[in-house]
């Protein structure tokens, strides 16, 4: 169960490293042949953010008090 | 009181309130980087950027995003008890964030067309890239720190948040990068 759940926790993170990379290379080739589009490039900033801050910052457990010490 | 002689129970509201203060500070510096951000943007608008090697701009951004799938895996690995998996995810980390820094400092620094005293975007350029640098030196410190501490069991999957508190701020260094990179090297372009 312990494994199984360890397991979850790096497959979380698997997807999104490849959603980060995904969205880098979009947002690469944006600023290469349309630089002016900085509102779909703030948008894409903006979700890699998000997905970093709750995925690999956890941010939940900020607000879930003592019962995020369970590995979140 | 050592942190060691608490029961789990004490351990763990103690890193609710720990937990807290950490996020209070990450929140509190990124009040600073949002106000270099800003400034760039109200300065030059989002026509013009500074002239930078697009390929290095994507490297270094590629190599912090890959250092922190690899924090997050540490973090991972020492909460399940695997801290052979700690110790292998965090030495990664830490050389990626050196290269990180080469890149930035060693390379990108060095290859630019213009210093610092050139004008208000480049002055902006140096002072945006530099405060994160810096940050990211400090993310290596911590990171290192952490990781002997680790060499010297103090850390168990029940009792490990320099652990968490070490890769929450890696991440936020990170996030930190996901703004400043299309801010300086995709958004409009160079002056003629």
């Amino acid at each position: 169960m312990n494994e199984e759940q360890k397991t979850m926790a790096l497959q979380v993170g698997v997807t999104v490293l490849i959603l980060l990379a995904a969205m880098t290379i979009g947002e690469y080739f944006i600023g290469l042949f349309a630089p002016y589009w900085w509102a779909p490039l703030m948008a894409i900033a903006l979700l890699k953010a998000f997905y970093i801050v709750r995925d690999y910052m956890h941010i939940g457990r900020v607000f879930a008090g003592d019962e995020a010490e369970e590995h979140s | 009181m050592s942190t060691g002689t608490l029961s789990i129970a004490d351990y763990h509201k103690k890193t609710v309130t720990n937990r807290l203060g950490l996020w209070l500070f990450i929140v509190s510096d990124a009040f600073v980087f949002a106000g270099l951000f800003i400034a760039r943007f109200y300065l030059y608008g989002a026509g013009v950027r500074p002239e930078l090697s697009q390929i290095v701009g994507l490297i270094v951004t590629s190599i912090l995003v890959l250092s922190s799938f690899f924090a997050n895996r540490g973090e991972v690995s020492m909460a399940y008890g695997d801290t052979k998996g700690y110790f292998r995810n965090t030495l990664i980390t830490i050389i990626l964030g050196i290269a990180f820094l080469i890149g930035v400092v060693g390379v990108e620094w060095q290859i630019a067309p213009y210093g610092p005293d050139h004008d208000a975007l480049w002055s902006l350029f140096y002072t945006m890239t530099g405060f994160h640098a810096f940050h990211v030196l400090t993310g290596v410190i911590f990171l290192v720190i952490v990781y002997r501490n680790a060499r010297k069991g103090l850390y168990t999957a029940e009792r490990h948040f320099p652990v968490e508190a070490a890769a929450v701020y890696w991440h936020f260094v990170d996030v930190v990068w996901v703004f400043f990179y299309p801010a300086l090297y995709l958004i409009g372009l160079p002056p003629i």
